[in-house]
């Protein structure tokens, strides 16, 4: 891996229903820190399994796979991992609904050695960044969708992770909201250096990365 | 962890209900058998005699009114390895007590045994609060803690029986329930009082020192075989343990019952709980929770609801014994007992049912596939 990719993919494959799907047949990609990539493809053509696989949800089969540094198919817990590299940010925000939203900040700190206050601080420090530092203590079902994935971008950012995985972070919002959320996103990423990789469907959402990437049967076609 | 166990109310309360059922049974039972306990501990007091002689058929507890000859007294007293002998008459006061005087007095008088005031050590009381009452037709009584607590009576108060009017001379706490709820007066008075003269209705023995009190019990049996039963305390003691030891094992199979059925009762709530928190659990295992953690948090959340279940439960177990008690235990011949035993017992029982129940869902939930939980609709 050279100093500059965060992202090292050569011939990754994964199948599904005991072989009968190929999800991803022979993934070549690299990915240099702090880039933003925009993954594209229809449904069913394995973009969100990749985006997976980066964030080790799921293992692959075959070819390699590192990411920050560490080899995915050697590793056998991959939580820490995880933990440490990886922020998610989903379709649907998927915040714990019995938890304050800032609770529901510093759910990924849990498997770290940070102090309850650092924690705390930590969390309001992004909620100040995402705009919400005044609904902290609010619980999240009393939030818009938009304030909801404000602050699972908060939660994915928490831990200092060297990648943000997005699977179509705007999918669930209206076009207005969805906009101010990858204004916020992508001005995060330049701040934070943060590498992102977000998929999406939307043509014009997919145009704000440096790259974009075509998945098509498992395989990327082509990068733009 | 604490609040999720209760994110369905309905579920928590019906599984809560269900386990606290099992525990306040557990807890009931055990403060009956506390109280059995300390009460028959209290029968087997050193100084007083060891062996209780009735007439054959006549019981051992309830033996009342004139059955025996009272020259029995020194004839028994002559039997080898006997130190010492207490005629007994025990008649019932017919004295009503105040309705609602702390739950009893329903049944109306309590027992008036007539003895020399000699030989009152024989039966465990060996110091009054007051004097004792002197023999002869001096009409003086001695009344147990429980019955002047009863009746409003203390020293220099009055109580009629028969007819006749006695004088609380002193009040007694020998310790045991049957003596502590009933009263001492001179043999005699009694005898003459209730036509009973020369008659007793049981013989208390105390053996020698250096005797054995089965043996001197088995040589008084034999030497009337139908006219007599001996009985010794330690006898008696067994026999009330061994029915103790029944109400224990019955116990037991209620706790062993209580945690199999609160434990399928939690794999039920724990199992539901996880399949509606499918994608949550998944977004915490994106997030970077180890296994071991979700593990932890089922475990510990299936912990949390039975030990809710426990406090409930042993609210209601003391509640019920309560109630019980006031409702049909009309004699106050003794208190249920709680013990810590059974706090602790029903604490174990409710934590072995956490652990027990939430360990399947537990490990279903730490084992779930995180991008099939995310999936999860």
């Amino acid at each position: 891996m050279t100093e500059e990719n965060v992202i090292e993919i050569h011939n990754l494959q994964k199948t599904y229903d005991k072989g009968k799907i190929k999800a991803l047949n022979g993934i070549d990609l690299e990915i240099k820190k702090g880039e933003f990539i925009s993954i594209m493809g229809p449904s069913g053509s394995g973009k969100s399994t990749l985006l997976n696989m980066i964030g080790a949800l799921d293992r692959a089969e075959e070819g390699t796979i590192k990411v920050a540094g560490i080899d995915l198919m050697k590793t056998r817990d991959l939580s820490e991992f995880r933990s440490q590299e990886i922020g998610f940010v989903f379709q649907m925000h998927n915040l714990v609904p019995n938890l304050s939203v800032l609770e529901n900040v510093e759910i990924p700190m849990y498997e770290t050695r940070v102090k309850s206050e650092e924690m705390r601080r930590r969390a309001l420090e992004l909620l100040e960044a995402v705009g919400l530092k005044d609904k902290a203590d609010k619980n999240p079902t009393k939030l818009s969708g938009g304030e909801r994935q404000r602050v699972a971008i908060a939660r994915a950012l928490v831990n200092h992770p060297s990648i943000i995985l997005a699977d179509e972070p705007t999918g669930a919002l209206d076009s207005k909201t969805g906009d101010v959320i990858l204004n916020l996103l992508k001005s995060l990423h330049s701040k934070e250096q943060v590498t992102l990789v977000m998929v999406t469907h939307e043509p014009y959402v997919a145009e704000m990365a440096d790259r974009i990437l075509h998945v098509l049967d498992g395989k990327i076609n082509n990068s733009s | 962890m604490i609040k999720n166990p209760f994110r369905n109310r309905t579920r928590a309360t019906l599984a809560i209900i269900g386990i606290a059922i099992g525990i306040a049974t557990i807890v009931a039972l055990g403060m009956v058998t506390g109280g059995l306990q300390s009460s028959t501990q209290s029968t087997l007091k050193a100084g007083s005699a060891e062996i209780t002689v009735t007439k054959i058929g006549s019981g051992n507890f309830g033996s009342s009114g004139g059955i025996l000859d009272e020259s029995l007294i020194t004839d028994l007293k002559n039997t080898n390895g006997v130190k010492d002998t207490a005629g007994i008459l025990r008649v019932n006061s017919n004295v009503s007590t105040p309705s609602g005087g702390s739950g009893f007095g329903s049944m109306g008088g309590f027992l008036v045994n007539g003895i020399d005031s000699s030989k009152l050590a024989l039966v465990g009381i060996d110091s009054v609060n007051g004097t004792i009452f002197t023999n002869g037709s001096s009409n003086e009584i001695i009344i147990g803690k429980t019955v002047a607590q009863n009746l409003n009576k203390t020293v220099g108060s009055t109580i009629d029986i028969y007819g006749t009017e006695f004088e609380v001379t002193g009040i007694f706490e020998s310790g045991n329930f049957i003596y502590d709820t009933g009263a001492f007066t001179s043999l005699s008075t009694l005898q003459n009082l209730t036509n009973n003269t020369g008659k007793v209705s049981y013989i208390q023995v105390k053996v020698n020192d250096n005797a054995n009190a089965s043996q001197v019990s088995k040589t008084i049996q034999d030497e009337r075989p139908n006219d007599l039963s001996a009985t010794t305390a330690v006898d008696q003691a067994n026999r009330i343990n061994q029915s103790l030891g029944m109400i224990d094992t019955a116990s037991w199979a209620i706790s062993l019952l209580a945690i199999v059925i609160g434990g399928v009762g939690v794999i039920n709530t724990m199992i539901m709980s996880v399949f509606e928190r499918t994608r949550e659990i998944g977004v915490l295992k994106a997030v970077g929770w180890k296994d071991r953690r979700i593990l932890g948090m089922i475990l510990g959340e299936s912990i949390i609801l039975t030990l809710v279940a426990a406090v409930v439960g042993i609210i209601l177990g003391i509640v019920a014994v309560e109630i019980i008690f006031k409702l049909f235990i009309t004699s106050q011949s003794f208190e249920a007992v709680l013990t810590m035993d059974t706090l602790l017992k029903a604490f174990g029982v409710a934590l072995l049912v956490g652990i027990v129940g939430g360990l399947y869902p537990a490990y279903r939930a730490s084992r779930l596939a995180p991008t099939e939980a995310l999936r999860y609709e």
